[in-house]
């Protein structure tokens, strides 16, 4: 071969090589990373060419049913970081230090975990939510510091922020919730609600350029955060007040270990007005637990260990082991402790209705027509099933009973009988049309499942024995929501109704979103049946085992339930009771029920027409007037008790003297002047017959006071003397006869009054034992 | 059929007119007129040559504005110097293009040494950014030496090959020189160092010996000598510069890659969003992202980049096609070169171009490490630029003696 055939021949071959592989490859290689990796390439080059950054939505607020604010959401501040301005190098470590440094400072945040954000590569990173303005002001100050000492801006910023506030508190926190580190709801309507109140974040995206400042050419797309909508509670915020008042003090009064619930519901639309779980916890500081529970805490000894079966014998332990075991007690304690408090025990516990249940017994009985006129039913203070002996509560016997007679003695021997008349396929298909075999459904998280009998792995399959307990409200448990939804559906005309927490949700902009109007599941028994009820328990509340829950002024209905818990909740050797009473008023136009449930009393009393009903009545002698609900007097009580005071004002002092005497009252004139200017009560205000009305005649003697004395522990006569003796007025609820005596007023001892105030006691006759 | 004595015969001659070509008294009346500059020199490489130019600057333009509007402050700043880079180029080209290229012939082992003073003249100046010792003079007068010592093998190897072409065959003729003159300037890039250039040196001393007719054994040889060198280097550590250059070669889209390693791959990552963005038919002319400081540097090795994402996959690829004509045309050039230098010098001058394609764009797709390695007509560049048209005005001026028809 020639030397220039061979060059040609190796040329052809190097523009092959060069041309064929080398320009092949290359573009393979530009084609697989433009159309295969193309999407994916791009997506990344988008990702960093557009800044993103999040913009907080502001939480719904939580409203009572009269637009009191419960919860809301008020402007704060989080910290970013965008680590990924620091500077490489010694340069950059030494601002990190810096930044770091200042930051643990200001926010109080670990140095070590900052420095490792630091170091990240990214261009955000969140430091820390929800500062206040104080910590606002010195972040400023640090970016300051940052732009004049290494010229770096964008390192730390300060984007919106939003942190819940509970006005209230404690109040109604089982119902309202909490909300977590991220702004999420985690309990009561807090957590329900949270796809409505969350609202949805937003975002600014803006093209940038490499140094994360805008591109020349505008680019900006503003997805605005939609903020959360807004919910009205059908809570009553005073109704509320109201309740817990009571309940805390009835916890106090009954040592009550197991908490206290109550709740207040709308009869007819299922609308919960209050529900309690007393003892519950701070909605703004969900995670503190109390004093007596720390002490508790602290107290875990050995015996504690051995007790609750940590381990058998802790001498047996090293001191490590032992200290372990204690720490991990410890640690398990705070977070039952946790639980306990915000357990909503309304809806999440259940418990043995008790004689409470005895309305829905009776009221089986009547649908059925298995009871009338001429039923009889005897007790001898025990009723014999097989081999099983009941006891009643009245150990002497009740006698030949009727069936009214049976509810207002709350004799159980008679349910016993009233039940066999129903008979176990009936009594299962009133338990679950009257709601409580499923959950009610209440739009609030926890609600408990009921415990019915079950044999052979069917529900409801009853034995003869289990449907002789079952009949005076033993052996099965409910919840408190479900006693009172059967309650109301007793009293309203027999339709189990939707309870209900959530009445409207309002959008940001005020629109509403939706409405939870009452909805009716189903008529569990007629009118007819449901008007004999209410008379019946009318009747309960004032001659019969229910008394105690009578309210002065208003019709009531009511029952009376101690059932047994069957542990021994504090330790004493003696099974525990919980004590409630369930009741609906106006009795004739029922309106309003309320349950009072005392989980483990252990003040001596544990029954629920002592400990339970006597609280009901304080409870619904303050709320009833409050609703605006008509007073119906007795002929008795007009004699004697609450008269609308008068108005005096701008008489003369002779005029207004004569005027409030013929108005049946006595009268106590301050001041020099010689006409009236103000007087106390105000016009209006129900006052026994005989009380006190204070005329002021001049502005400056308005500044005295009265110290309320203590009327517990007193009759009706002594508490109408005393309050005379100091000038005010008492407004007389619960059962007033004259064996009662007084067992909670209004208005605490020692607290400054002006002359002439309503203080409303409660009265509890003694010796009603169910 | 040629006898044993007349293919003899032949040889000697040709190895007598190539003595002849190499010195003075050869020189020949060729047609070198002023007045021929449209018939003299072929029209299509010279064509190509302007498409290339104009689309190169145009995409410079493109790339460079908003560095130069954020960096410098004056968006035309690139464009502006590239545009004078080019007119001069062209004059040069032009005028080059009437130098017969046997002075080089003659001046070869000159330019060689010349090559080896800048070699060792950077290594005392001043280093630039990084610690590299690679330019001489400053600016836009700058020049780096590795442009000579790339130029001045090429040359030498023309030169050597066509000399001695009928003792290629033996190692002391077609391998030893050769060797000799890549390791001696290989070890001078290595002190600088600027390895990327150390590649395409042995790359044209391959295949400039290759094509020069040397034996294929030799090659093969001289391919496993260079594997025990490099894992020489690689034992020893020169290569810790090298090292770190490659350090995330091929990782650049690992997401978990802590902050050193991502601050090295910046440049390629975004190289690879560029490309990635530009799809088939690219984000249009000027509408490219990445240009926005992602990518460092875009006007200068990875604009191709650049050019991918405005102008998608079509683009580059017609680009390339025309760097493909452009070999081809330049191929053809050299094969009807009247003598064998001629013939050698355009091939290796053109395949020089090629090669620097082939690589610029495996280094910007992440399928090499990210060494300097610019892209013909389109990498800003004062000096390269003007090489390159030196280097075009070569080879047409080996057009005007090869025996393709005018128009």
């Amino acid at each position: 071969m020639g030397s220039n055939q061979m060059l040609r021949k190796r040329t052809v071959w190097l523009l092959i090589i060069i041309l064929a592989i080398g320009f092949g490859a290359v573009i393979t290689r530009l084609a697989f990373l433009q159309l295969v990796q193309g999407e994916e390439l791009q997506r990344r080059a988008i990702e960093q060419q557009l800044s993103d950054t999040p913009v907080s939505a502001k939480r719904g607020t939580i409203y009572d049913t009269n637009g009191k604010i419960l919860a809301q959401s008020a402007s704060v501040w989080r910290v970013v970081m965008a680590p990924a301005y620091f500077d490489d190098g010694p340069d950059g470590d030494e601002q990190r230090e810096f930044v770091a440094t200042r930051l643990s400072e200001i926010l109080g945040l670990d140095k070590a975990d900052l420095l490792e954000d630091t170091k990240q590569n990214t261009y955000y990173v969140s430091v820390k939510r929800r500062i206040e303005s104080t910590e606002k002001e010195q972040i400023i100050e640090l970016q300051k510091q940052l732009a004049e000492k290494y010229q770096k801006s964008g390192l730390i910023s300060l984007l919106d922020d939003y942190k819940r506030y509970y006005p209230y508190n404690e109040l109604a926190s089982s119902v309202i919730g909490f909300t977590g580190s991220e702004d999420q709801g985690l309990w009561g309507v807090e957590y329900q609600y949270e796809d409505y109140l969350a609202g949805t974040p937003g975002r600014i995206i803006s093209a940038q350029n490499g140094i994360q400042t805008e591109m020349p050419f505008d680019y900006n797309q503003n997805i605005g955060a939609i903020d959360g909508s807004s919910l009205v509670l059908t809570i009553d915020e005073t109704v509320q007040s109201i309740v817990e008042k009571y309940m805390k003090q009835g916890v106090i009064d009954n040592k009550v270990v197991e908490r206290g619930v109550c709740i207040v519901m709308n009869v007819n639309t299922g609308e919960v007005l209050a529900m309690a779980s007393v003892e519950g916890f701070n909605c703004n500081d969900p995670y503190a637990i109390s004093d007596d529970q720390k002490k508790k805490i602290e107290a875990i000894d050995n015996d504690y260990l051995i007790k609750n079966k940590y381990t058998e014998d802790p001498s047996k332990l090293s001191k490590e082991q032992r200290d372990e075991l204690i720490e991990k007690a410890k640690a398990e304690a705070e977070s039952a402790a946790l639980s306990r408090n915000w357990r909503n025990k309304a809806i999440s516990d259940t418990y043995y209705p008790g004689s409470v249940f005895k309305m829905c017994t009776l009221s089986m009985a009547l649908e059925e027509g298995v009871v009338n006129e001429d039923s009889r039913f005897v007790c001898g203070g025990a009723y014999q099933l097989y081999n099983d002996t009941i006891h009643c509560h009245n150990t002497a016997g009740h006698g030949s009973q009727t069936y009214q007679e049976c509810l207002w003695n709350s004799c159980n021997p008679g349910f016993i009988q009233i039940g066999q008349l129903i008979g176990k396929e009936k009594f299962w298909q009133y338990y679950q049309a009257f709601g409580f075999s499923d959950k009610t459904g209440i739009d609030l998280p926890g609600e408990s499942e009921d415990q019915f009998f079950i044999h052979d792995g069917v529900e409801g399959n009853m034995f003869d024995t289990d449907l002789a307990v079952a009949s005076f409200g033993q052996n099965f448990s409910i919840t408190p929501i479900q006693m009172i939804t059967a309650a109301s559906a007793v009293a309203n005309g027999g339709y189990i109704v939707q309870p209900h927490v959530v009445k409207q949700i309002i959008d940001a902009d005020g629109n509403v979103v939706k409405n939870v109007g009452s909805s009716t599941k189903r008529q569990v028994v007629s009118e007819s049946v449901s008007q004999e009820m209410r008379g019946i328990m009318e009747q309960n509340c004032i001659s019969g085992s229910g008394s105690n829950g009578y309210v002065a002024g208003y019709r009531v209905g009511g029952k009376t339930g101690t059932s047994e818990k069957l542990i021994d909740v504090n330790g004493d050797g003696v099974d525990d009771h919980i004590a409630s009473f369930c009741g609906f008023a106006p009795a004739n136009n029922p309106q309003y029920a309320a349950l009072v449930f005392f989980d483990a009393p252990t003040a001596g009393n544990y029954y629920g027409s002592a400990v339970a009903a006597p609280v009901f009545a304080s409870i619904m002698s303050e709320v009833l007037p409050y609703l605006d609900v008509v007073a119906q007097y007795t002929e008795d009580e007009m004699a004697n008790i609450d008269t609308a005071a008068g108005s005096y004002t701008g008489m003369s002092i002779d005029d207004a003297t004569a005027a409030v005497a013929a108005d049946g009252f006595t009268v106590t004139v301050k001041g020099e002047g010689n006409s009236v200017l103000s007087q106390n009560p105000p016009s209006g205000t129900a006052i026994p017959t005989g009380g006190t009305i204070v005329l002021y005649t001049d502005n400056t003697t308005q500044v005295d006071k009265v110290t309320v004395p203590n009327f517990v522990g007193y009759s009706i006569s002594d508490c109408n003397n005393i309050a005379a003796y100091y000038g005010v007025n008492i407004s007389v609820t619960g059962a007033a006869s004259s064996s009662s005596t007084a067992i909670a007023q209004s208005v605490p001892e020692g607290s400054e009054v002006e002359p002439g105030s309503v203080i409303t006691i409660t009265f509890s006759s003694a010796g009603i034992a169910d | 059929m040629s006898t044993i004595e007349q293919t003899s015969r032949r040889r000697q001659e040709d190895y007598r007119r190539e003595r002849r070509a190499s010195s003075k008294k050869g020189k020949r009346k060729l047609n070198f007129s002023l007045l021929n500059i449209g018939k003299g020199i072929d029209i299509p490489f010279v064509l190509i040559i302007f498409v290339l130019l104009a689309v190169g600057i145009t995409m410079m333009f493109s790339a460079s504005y908003p560095v130069a509007f954020y960096e410098i402050g004056d968006s035309y700043y690139y464009l502006k110097r590239q545009l004078i880079f080019a007119l001069i180029g062209l004059v040069i080209m032009i005028a080059v293009s009437f130098v017969d290229y046997h002075n080089y012939h003659r001046f070869a082992a000159v330019i060689l040494g010349i090559s080896y003073f800048a070699l060792m003249l950077v290594l005392v100046l001043p280093s630039q950014a990084g610690g590299v010792h690679r330019w001489i003079g400053v600016g836009m007068f700058g020049i780096q030496a590795s442009e000579i010592s790339k130029f001045a093998i090429i040359l030498f190897m023309a030169h050597w090959g066509s000399r001695y072409y009928d003792r290629m065959g033996t190692i002391k003729f077609g391998v030893l020189p050769g060797a000799a003159v890549f390791i001696s300037t290989a070890f001078l890039l290595l002190l600088e160092p600027h390895y990327s250039c150390i590649v395409i040196c042995a790359l044209l001393t391959v295949l400039m010996m290759y094509v020069s007719g040397i034996k294929i054994k030799w090659l093969a040889i001289g391919a496993a000598v260079l594997a025990v060198i490099i894992v020489l280097l690689w034992v020893t550590g020169a290569l810790t510069y090298a090292m770190e250059r490659m350090d995330g070669w091929g990782q650049a889209l690992n997401p978990d890659l802590d902050r050193d390693m991502w601050n090295s791959t910046w440049q390629t990552r975004n190289s690879l969003y560029a490309i990635g963005s530009g799809g088939l038919f690219g984000l249009g002319l000027g509408q490219s992202r990445q240009k926005y400081l992602y990518l460092p540097e875009p006007q200068n090795d990875f604009i191709f980049a650049i050019v991918c994402e405005e102008l998608g996959l079509v683009g580059a690829v017609i680009i390339l096609l025309i760097f493909a004509l452009l070999v081809w045309r330049g191929v053809i050039i050299s094969l009807r070169a009247r003598d064998r230098f001629g013939k050698l010098l355009g091939i290796g001058l053109i395949s020089h171009i090629g090669l620097q394609v082939i690589l610029n764009i495996l280094v910007i797709t992440d399928w090499l490490p990210n060494t300097g390695i610019s892209l013909p007509f389109f990498s800003y560049g004062g000096s390269s630029l003007l090489t390159l048209m030196f280097e075009m005005g070569v080879i047409l001026s080996v057009s005007r003696t090869s025996n393709i028809e005018k128009t």
